[in-house]
């Protein structure tokens, strides 16, 4: 256990902050902002999936009682004059211009009072379009002569990137490569070579609270109030649209309605802006939940994986290619593409690996990240072929994993050195709680019972900063001002627990000021796990400088060292009167090296790891396909745990959301438009879907986290595919390789094996 | 004014109120421009339980009912006390909330589950909130909360 | 959604004459969770919106008949029904179907007669009523007549009620000894539309096996029936005849085989309950 010593805040499960607030209604979100004066926009979109636009006939909307104007592009580059963004490549126009690239792409807005009105007079513009030949499949996209873009635009900013400018005749966005041994020398002299394919469909994030963003004209400039996970990137891109210095556009972020990894970057914050700009007064832009489906997806994949085996059951070599589907811009996917892509041969220590991993733009609605940053669509392949591979060679799955298992100070295929990874406490964990090692009691009848397990990891973005100010009042009550943003995963209350425990005082006494740029410090974005790390070291910081402050003002007024006199006494000794503040302040980057170019080589890949392990226990019914999940076991490294009920809520609904992208969710389409985009046909679970759960952390520290603290918001997702998938081929020796496992493909593959496939006819 | 406009009378959270609507708007419409955004309008197809709003004391997707079926109506929103009844408390206490957006919505339901079931088991649960969505996954915590809610005396 | 007009008679029979002969502009709305639904997603634009929420109580009416029937008012809601005694003693299937029926909230508002006259093929209530031998009644300028719950369903959400005859009232005949059973397959979630639906309902020498969701309405299973006894021929027989529509929710041979299974899980089901 780590040897910080403790006031009892950090540990402590806290109920959260806000929860009052949650519980009677009453919590802020952009969803229930009204500004005087306000518009609302509703979006006119593409019908089409790529083509060239003849036209755009926007009389009769504009006509239409109580339309107060129709904006299309050309409006649009009368205030911003280079209208494309995104954070990797500036390939997203705000509205369309010239050509549209998938169906549902904006491509006017209707302002009025009403946003009823609006919504009626959207559906009077009418669009006409040369079509142009569009790709959907991401391995077709590699070869397609259909070309999604001109010419390749990254951003300038990223040293790798610097070889895609300019390019053309391509849907290739990012190749990311990694050499590390020699692995054509592997496979020659393998005793066994397994090579298979598994595939993920898009799915989406579906925050019950859609996209939403108002932007209104000050005297200074602009404010945008979004529901956005990335307030300071949303500042900074803005601002170099319209060519403005930062502090002239301030952005702010009440509670968030769910964020999943929906709302980042840039997504109805340019619009707004612009819209606001060109008609001079507040304009609302609410999303119905159809289309955020138009908005933002995860990643479909196709992950060809091939392994060299020796006899007695090490893999000794392994080739991964994989295929990201990023649909028509390139949003975060490329970064997705390497920082994920580097961990493709899973957490085994294998001497000879290759990895290529290609980010293709598509015609289909953009893909970004989803709740564990392309790691679950990695881990579903390499986990399903790791249960394939024991299975061929007789071993049991959990012997196999615990031979090749990459353990602490071994090098990763980065060739960097783990650490601080409890990827085999986690496995043993798992292993554990399934009683994995006595017998399993299996059925006879029509329903097959089986088990499976499965472990994932992943690297914490990096290098990124975040910043964080702590204000102790002349009363001794403590404001922390931070730009994470809490969007339900309790950072407030993790981060309160941080300044209480550093100033020992109660958490549920700090304050927390919610992002606003004008207020609050930079940080990069509440992503991929990395707030309670990066943050939390911040805040911790800038806590402990706080405190610092306050041991000087004490000696300033003459207390002795190690008096407990209050705080507020400190204050009046000094200013003779309730009055003055301390700030703290602190700024945390962690050290990171970038990987060599042509072998994805570096000593320092991360600053922390990730790990997740799930165990599932299924029943098959033979007769329809129909899977029960009777037990999912759910294990994480989270480092100390800050919060621990907070913690087991995040692993466990981590947890229901990665069982609903196994078991059921998937984004329908049919030549580029999509048929189910609602609650209606794409399904979410329900209360009445999810299995019996059971969440734990193993225990662990992260030596440079905030008291050992790491990221928590992902690692529940990692291994319940492969977990389940594996409990299937237990159950009744069939390998489903495609997600989600619909009872219609279970049946199918169960029909196969017994040599009687169900005919089509 | 549209010549489709025409005034409600009822009562909101032991409030009797006035307001002047259109036949085609819903019950969302009609307490957001009365301030009130405990309900909110999420799938927009009475599936995920966000707007649920209690018409004379029946629970109703407000997504669904037209307001002109306000008239003459008892209507009871989340906003209808500021203290904390046992609902609401065994929702904290179990931490069944993460970003908060479907809270109101499975508090409201989880009220006329208990008046309907004082003590129930997993599967009433389950059953009587299978309207209720929450992307965050709480579900467990709130079958937890509901029991702990049943357990408690009813403020 | 745009303005409408919104009229609310007092009597079923003002209501009837205020919905257009051939007017497809003119709706009547009661619980409104289907209408409204077209409406937001555009497929149904109405001038005229007919509310049936003022119209004599009576018709919300659930009542045992001297026979031992149901007599229900086509503005029952689904809530009344689950949780009427005197259904749950006269057709106890129809309390236990509505448990995994849409929601809570959704049946609160939802009528018996709405949920008919929409017709929508993927719903759990028609084969059941059809599978009891239900008729309705129904009233229009034309006067009353009454219509088999079977032979109310003209297609794929459609009926054969005229554009202004309103369903007034359900009648169930006592089923006395009879058993019956309804199972719903979903495919696609636990909490879903179904994917299949098979009703069965048992007397001594005949059964109704009725079939809804993979077809194109819900309909008879006569080839099934007419092997009742042996429930496993009588999902051959289903199996073979039955014509399926593919949707997401499954293609044509994975629901032929979920048809295999679930007439002979419905069949041994009717055979293990109540009468």
């Amino acid at each position: 256990m780590n040897k910080i010593m403790r006031h009892g805040q950090v540990g402590r499960s806290a109920p959260r902050l806000e929860a009052r607030e949650k519980a009677t209604g009453r919590a802020e979100y952009v969803h229930n902002l009204r500004l005087p004066g306000m518009l609302y926009g509703k979006i006119f979109r593409s019908t089409i999936p790529h083509g060239r636009i003849r036209s755009i006939d926007v009389s009769a909307a504009a006509a239409h009682p109580g339309v107060y104007r129709v904006i299309t592009a050309a409006d649009v580059a009368k205030v911003v004059p280079n209208p494309y963004y995104g954070p990797a490549f500036h390939d997203q126009p705000i509205l369309a211009i010239d050509k549209v690239h998938h169906v549902g792409e904006p491509v006017a807005v209707v302002l009025a009072t009403d946003p009823h009105v609006a919504e009626e007079a959207a559906a009077l513009i009418v669009a006409q379009y040369d079509e142009l030949p569009a790709v959907y499949d991401e391995v077709e996209a590699m070869t397609s002569k259909a070309v999604v873009h001109d010419v390749l635009k990254p951003a300038g900013t990223f040293p790798d990137l610097k070889h895609l400018q300019g390019k053309t005749d391509t849907n290739v966005a990012l190749d990311f490569h990694l050499r590390r041994g020699d692995v054509a020398k592997a496979f020659a002299e393998a005793d066994h070579v397994f090579e298979h394919t598994f595939r993920t469909k898009a799915v989406l994030h579906l925050p019950l609270e859609p996209f939403v963003s108002v932007a209104e004209t000050t005297g200074s400039g602009l404010t945008i109030h979004t529901a956005s996970q990335s307030p300071s990137f949303v500042r900074i891109e803005i601002a170099r649209l319209l060519g403005w210095p930062e502090n002239r556009v301030r952005v702010k972020v009440p509670y968030l309605g769910g964020g999943f990894g929906a709302k980042l970057y840039i997504k109805l914050e340019a619009l707004v802006a612009a819209l606001a700009l060109i008609v001079n007064r507040p304009v609302k832009i609410a999303l119905t939940m159809e289309e955020q489906f138009f908005t933002l997806t995860k990643h479909a994949s196709t992950f060809r994986i091939k392994s060299a085996v020796s006899k007695d059951g090490k893999i000794t070599g392994r080739e991964c290619e994989v295929w990201w589907n990023g649909g028509a811009y390139a949003d975060i996917g490329p970064r997705i593409t390497q920082k994920s892509g580097f961990t493709a041969p899973g957490p085994y220590d294998i001497d000879n690996v290759t990895i290529d991993s290609y980010s293709l733009y598509t015609n289909l609605t953009p893909a970004g990240a989803l709740r564990g940053f392309g790691i679950p669509q990695l881990v579903w392949a390499y986990e399903s072929h790791a249960d394939m591979i024991a299975r061929a060679l007789k071993l049991d799955p959990l012997a196999f994993r615990r031979k090749n298992i990459l353990r602490e100070g071994n090098a990763q295929a980065t060739g960097t050195i783990m650490r601080d990874a409890a990827i085999e406490a986690v496995l043993e964990q798992v292993s554990a709680r399934m009683d994995w090692e006595k017998p399993f009691a299996r059925s006879s009848g029509s329903v097959k019972r089986g088990r499976g397990i499965a472990i994932g990891f992943k690297a914490s973005i990096s290098p990124t900063t975040s910043v964080a100010i702590v204000n102790v009042a002349a009363d001794g009550s403590a404001t922390l001002y931070c730009s994470t943003v809490d969007m339900g995963q309790g950072s407030d209350t993790a981060n309160a627990q941080i300044v209480a425990e550093v100033l020992s005082i109660e958490a549920e006494a700090v304050r927390i000021v919610h992002p606003d740029t004008d207020v609050t410090p930079y940080d990069m974005a509440t992503l991929g796990s990395r707030s309670l790390y990066h943050m939390g070291n911040a805040v911790r910081l800038a806590a402990q400088d706080a405190k610092a402050k306050l041991a000087d003002l004490a000696r300033e007024v003459g207390v002795p060292e190690g008096s407990n006199i209050p705080i507020a006494e400190l204050f009046v000794k000094k200013y003779k009167m309730q009055a003055g503040n301390i700030i703290g302040t602190a700024s945390y980057i962690p050290s990171y090296v970038p990987p060599e170019a042509e072998t994805g080589q570096t000593p320092n890949a991360t600053p922390f790891w990730m790990v997740g392990g799930a165990g599932a226990e299924v029943e098959v019914d033979t007769e329809t396909g129909h899977v029960r999940v009777t037990r999912l076991v759910n294990v994480g490294d989270v480092g100390t745990l800050i919060n621990p009920r907070i913690v087991a809520t995040q692993l466990s609904g981590a947890a229901v959301m990665q069982y609903g992208f196994t078991m059921q969710e998937q984004i329908e389409t049919d030549g580029g438009q999509i048929t189910n985009a609602s609650f209606a046909d794409y399904k979410i679970p329900s209360i009445l879907d999810i299995p019996p759960m059971e969440s734990e952390a193993v225990d662990a520290e992260q030596h440079d986290g905030p008291f050992g603290a790491k990221g928590v918001g992902e690692s529940g997702t990692f291994a319940v595919s492969p977990a389940i998938a594996n409990a299937i081929d237990d159950a009744v020796g069939v390998r489903i390789s495609e997600l989600p496992i619909t009872p219609e493909a279970v049946y199918r593959a169960i029909r196969a094996r017994n040599g009687d496939p169900l005919e089509d006819a | 004014m549209s010549e489709t406009v025409r005034t409600i009378r009822f009562t909101l959270n032991g409030e009797t109120r006035t307001a002047q609507i259109e036949p085609h708007w819903n019950l969302v419409d009609l307490l957001t421009r009365l301030d009130l955004f405990g309900a909110r309008e999420s799938c927009a197809q009475g599936l995920c339980g966000c707007c649920t709003v209690i018409v004379d004391g029946t629970a109703v997707s407000g997504c669904l009912h037209l307001a002109a079926f306000a008239d003459g109506a008892t209507l009871s929103t989340i906003e209808d006390s500021h203290g904390l009844d046992a609902v609401q408390q065994a929702f904290i206490d179990t931490g069944a909330l993460q970003c908060g957006f479907c809270t109101p919505g499975f508090i409201l339901m989880t009220r006329q589950l208990l008046a309907a079931h004082p003590d129930p088991d997993d599967d009433t649960i389950r059953h009587y909130l299978a309207g209720n969505l929450c992307r965050c996954g709480a579900y467990a915590e709130i079958i937890e909360a509901v029991k702990l809610a049943a357990k408690r005396p009813k403020a | 959604m745009r303005a409408f007009e919104l009229v609310e008679p007092a009597t079923l029979r003002e209501a009837a004459a205020s919905l257009g002969a051939d007017d497809s502009t003119i709706r009547p709305i009661a619980g409104g969770t289907a209408i409204v639904l077209m409406m937001k997603a555009g497929v149904f634009r109405p001038e005229r919106l007919v509310s049936l929420r003022r119209i004599e109580r009576r018709h919300a009416a659930i009542e045992r008949t001297a026979e031992g029937g149901l007599h229900i008012g086509a503005m029952a809601t689904l809530t009344a029904l689950e949780h009427s005694a005197d259904i749950r003693a006269a057709a106890p299937v129809i309390a236990r179907m509505l448990r995994n029926h849409s929601n809570v909230r959704v049946r609160n508002v939802a009528t018996v007669g709405g949920n008919l006259a929409h017709a929508d093929p993927n719903m759990d209530m028609p084969p059941v009523l059809i599978a009891l031998g239900a008729r309705v009644t129904t009233i229009s300028s034309d006067g009353e007549r009454s219509i088999a719950v079977e032979d109310l369903p003209a297609g794929f959400y459609q009926t054969v009620l005229k554009p202004n005859e309103l369903i007034a009232a359900l009648e169930i005949p006592a089923q006395h000894a009879r058993r019956s059973a309804y199972l719903k397959c979903t495919t696609r979630a636990a909490h879903d539309w179904p994917t299949l639906g098979i009703a069965v309902s048992l007397g001594d020498n005949d059964a109704r096996i009725v079939i809804s969701a993979a077809t194109e309405r819900p309909m008879r299973l006569t080839a099934a029936e007419n092997e009742f006894r042996d429930p496993r021929k009588a999902a051959e027989a289903a199996a073979d005849t039955v014509k399926i529509m593919p949707d997401a929710r499954g293609s044509i041979p994975y629901k032929r085989q979920l048809v295999r299974v679930y007439v002979e899980r419905a069949l041994r089901a009717a055979m293990e309950a109540a009468s």
